[in-house]
């Protein structure tokens, strides 16, 4: 089983219980903070027999005193008949108040020990703890597998909400959770029987009655060396028995002495299984230092957030499984379709090739990449491959790579399309190695290896009509990816431009349908969004999503793009023609990798043409005055100078610190964004130094430019685009 | 006579005597006080007249872990491989009776030997020697009280 099967169905199973431990545990963490307030700790230099003196003078009939791991002291008595607990103060010996145990009910000490089923339920909780520590371990292994190492566990976490509520307050308390588990199964082995912690007997010792008054505690040699922060616990010798003893308890051991000479009469050494214990014990419950119980109450309700978080990732996948219809069974299939899929949207495109190949009268098998192996039968072999984190493979597809290594080539062409993102700097990496090893191994191709980009369908589509011709068939990929709920939005206002070579251009306002907490719990209608994030438009009279990149956040009350002319474009043309009061079906897909982290770091700004709405997003929701620089590339300031004056508002507000514009169409324009900033390189290498974040929003071209000359302009730094990509400083949004 | 020897040769005439002489069941009956807290830890045991440990009537709580808590029992019991032998049970709630027969020997009763009870409850103080009856006829049937956990301890002889 792998990780993270281990992970997920101990996680759904156990974690059921997990979360009655971590919810009774965060409330039984009430009990030492509480009682830290109740009662001071005992100085640090106070030694015991002052101690006693003091009680014995303020508590008459007092029979014991214990030094809580909390630092307090209390006084155990009897007033007549009545047994009493009383917190003292060890300055001056004077009593402060009853003393309880604990302020809860019994029962969620006992839920979260034994479930409320006794002995079993102790094994029950036993097994539960042991599951978590497995979780924990599973995790790990996933989080470092994920994030792409140790030196990368800090980076930012991408994914969905879900993903990224489980894996950010992972990191945190894993550590924390880890710990608990191991003391309570610590405090289970020996509660359980399955550790004695001492099997020795007390010795019987008595003191030795010689007719001279017994000595008052305050004069006992021991217990004036004795610091009371040593001590545990301390027995006052009975009044009616003469031959009784004091008996000191300390955490290294415990000691009777006689109450007449004062000798020690006989000491036994904690044992190591006693001490461990007591370790645990402190560890487990917080008894000691309540900030540590805060710390172990918060991590419990830890545990209610990952297994909620989990179901619903659970769930997510669980959707997106693939359930590929029409599948010839392998010996008979002339082609066989290969799947690597993290998320489970692969399969989707899988499913979409496999009915094209079939239309063409094709018998097709699709499997996972797992099963990778031809037949007699096998004409052609794709492999569809997604990349996962720093380039790794799929979890399932793990051991493909090695598997495929292995495997001798035969002369059936393999062809491998990647998926992935480019926000990643191992952007389509696993399918590229996959090629490399198939190439290497002396499997032939019917195309070079592809990346489709963000499951583009549009790029895909550009695939299938290079795979119709190297086929000669008339194959149409037209894939239809499962569109997320959508909500509706209204045109508040639009600005429109000539656009720079006659093709029309509008900046379009729509208004943002504020939600309930219920609704987007529920995940119904609009989610909330930032600038940078995509904004997934569904045109009338097609099921595909184009997306666009916004320029507002949900905070500025309206959803902002722009829109740019596309000859024979279904959905620019739909949005073009709107007028102000009509709607559009919408949803938002989160783009975190692009988003603007909260910095106080320089911003460097780099967009052409419509590439300057997310830019423009950025800078109006500046409202720390980060220092933002924007190197802004059009054609003509007459035409396409998107945002243009507001953006002349927001340098006068502070909001954007500096400004570089160029035109490539005017005489004297400056020529290209990539020009403004080789002749700004020192300048670049400046904010660079400073530890600039850079974000590129623009069309591929320009995209590749900027990168290039930045590699130039940051040589001198030992950086270029690539390293900087590395450390999350720079990320491009690219159309 | 060293003590243990002593304390094997009273268990041996105690276990041994039943056999050959007289003997009668007594039931001890312990009713709990409600004293707030987990179910107590009890262990019933029979000492002589000079204090020594004879037998263990019953001990009330499972767990090993926690029998030092009842430190009278535990420490005077400890030669006694057997103590835990057929006499034990699950801890007694609060505000619960604990109600058990032992055979005794006729031999022990008015003869200076004690029956005696330690108790201990989770979170709260040990109590060793929580209550001591003197074996004795006149003593039976009546109930005597305990210091912390214990209502009332009563054993009647048949």
């Amino acid at each position: 089983m792998s990780w993270k099967a281990i992970h997920r169905w101990l996680g759904l199973t156990i974690g059921t219980l997990a979360v009655v431990l971590g919810v009774t545990g965060a409330i039984l963490a009430i009990d030492p903070v509480q009682q830290a307030w109740q009662a001071p700790a005992a100085p640090g230099d106070l030694a015991v027999a002052p101690l006693v003196e003091r009680v014995t003078r303020t508590v008459p009939g007092a029979e014991e005193i214990r030094h809580l791991p909390s630092g307090a002291i209390v006084v155990f008595s009897f007033a007549g008949d009545q047994p009493q607990a009383s917190y003292v103060d060890p300055v001056d010996g004077r009593v402060l108040g009853a003393w309880q145990a604990s302020a809860l009910p019994r029962w969620v000490k006992n839920l979260h020990r034994s479930l409320l089923l006794g002995d079993a339920g102790r094994w029950g909780a036993a097994g539960i703890a042991l599951a978590m520590g497995l979780v924990c371990v599973s995790a790990l292994v996933l989080l470092l597998r994920r994030m792409g190492g140790w030196q990368r566990l800090a980076a930012r976490v991408r994914g969905s909400l879900a993903q990224r509520i489980h894996v950010v307050a992972g990191r945190v308390v894993l550590a924390v959770l880890f710990l608990t588990s191991l003391t309570a199964l610590t405090m289970s082995a020996s509660t359980l029987g399955l550790v004695a912690l001492d099997t020795r007997t007390e010795p019987e010792v008595l003191s030795v009655v010689t007719g001279k008054p017994a000595l008052p505690g305050a004069q006992l040699a021991t217990l004036q060396s004795l610091a009371v922060q040593d001590l545990r616990k301390l027995n006052f010798p009975g009044a009616t028995d003469p031959e009784d003893t004091w008996k000191v308890a300390t955490a290294q051991g415990q000691g009777w002495i006689d109450r007449y000479s004062g000798q020690m009469l006989a000491w036994q050494d904690a044992t190591f299984a006693q001490r461990a214990y007591d370790l645990a014990v402190v560890l487990h419950t917080g008894e000691a230092a309540w900030p540590w119980a805060v710390v172990l109450g918060l991590v419990g309700a830890s545990v209610l957030l990952f297994w909620l978080s989990g179901v619903v990732i659970w769930w997510q996948a669980r959707r997106q499984a693939p359930h590929i219809t029409g599948n010839t069974p392998l010996a008979q299939a002339d082609v066989l379709i290969f799947v690597a899929s993290e998320g489970g949207s692969t399969w989707g495109f899988a499913q979409t090739l496999q009915d094209a190949l079939s239309q063409c009268g094709h018998r097709v098998h699709t499997s996972a990449l797992e099963n990778f192996r031809t037949t007699a039968a096998t004409r052609q072999v794709f492999v569809l491959a997604a990349t996962y984190g720093e380039g790794q493979a799929p979890a399932h597809a793990s051991h493909a790579l090695e598997h495929i290594a292995r495997l001798n080539a035969s002369a059936v062409p393999v062809t491998v399309l990647g998926f992935g993102d480019r926000q990643f700097p191992a952007f389509c990496a696993f399918a590229e190695a996959l090629d490399q090893t198939l190439r290497a191994q002396g499997w032939p191709t019917l195309l070079p290896v592809e990346c489709i980009h963000q499951q583009s369908g549009q790029q895909f589509a550009q695939w299938g009509v290079a795979l119709a011709q190297a086929l000669g068939e008339p194959l149409v990929l037209a894939h239809v990816p499962r569109v997320p709920p959508t909500a509706k939005l209204t045109l508040m206002a639009r600005q429109d431009y000539p656009g720079a070579t006659g093709q029309a251009t509008a900046i379009l306002r729509f208004a943002w349908p504020a939600q309930g907490l219920g609704a987007r719990l529920r995940g119904h209608g609009l989610a909330r969004f930032a600038a940078g994030d995509l904004v997934g438009i569904v045109p009338p009279g097609s099921a595909v999503p184009r997306y666009y990149s916004l320029a507002s956040g949900w905070e500025d009350g309206f959803l902002e793009i722009c829109v740019r002319q596309m000859p024979g474009g279904l959905c620019s043309t739909h949005l073009l023609g709107l007028q102000t009061g009509d709607s559009i079906t919408a949803f938002i897909r989160s783009n975190p990798g692009f988003a603007l982290p909260r910095t106080r770091r320089p911003v460097l700004l780099i967009g052409a043409g419509t590439g300057v709405a997310p830019l423009a997003g950025f800078i109006r929701r500046n409202d720390r005055r980060t220092p933002m620089h924007l190197y802004f590339g059009g054609r003509d300031p007459a035409r396409d100078f998107y945002f243009g004056p507001e953006i002349q508002r927001w340098l006068g507000e502070g909001r954007l610190a500096t400004l570089q514009t160029v035109f490539s169409r005017v005489p004297d324009g400056g020529g290209y964004v990539q020009d403004a900033l080789r002749r700004d390189a020192e300048r670049v290498r400046s904010l660079v130094a400073q530890g600039a974040i850079v974000r590129v929003c623009g069309g591929r071209a320009m995209a590749q430019g900027v990168a290039e000359t930045l590699d130039v302009v940051l040589a001198p730094l030992q950086l270029n685009v690539a390293k900087l990509k590395a450390k999350e400083r720079y990320a491009e949004d690219v159309f | 006579m060293s003590k243990p020897l002593l304390t094997i040769l009273a268990t041996a005439c105690a276990l041994a005597l039943p056999a050959l002489a007289h003997s009668r069941p007594v039931t001890l009956t312990a009713q709990l006080k409600n004293y707030g807290g987990d179910g107590a830890y009890l262990a019933a045991y029979l000492t002589d007249a000079k204090g020594a440990y004879v037998r263990t009537l019953w001990v009330a709580g499972g767990k090993a872990k926690y029998h030092k808590h009842l430190s009278d029992w535990s420490r005077l019991s400890a030669g006694d491989a057997k103590r835990l032998d057929g006499v034990t049970g699950a801890s007694v709630g609060a505000g619960r009776t604990l109600k058990v027969t032992a055979d005794l020997a006729d031999a022990l009763i008015d003869a200076g030997y004690e029956i005696r009870i330690d108790a201990a409850a989770e979170d709260m103080r040990d109590s060793p020697s929580e209550v001591r009856v003197p074996l004795s006829k006149a003593n039976a049937g009546k109930p005597q009280a305990g210091k912390q956990y214990i209502q009332s301890v009563t054993f009647q002889l048949q």
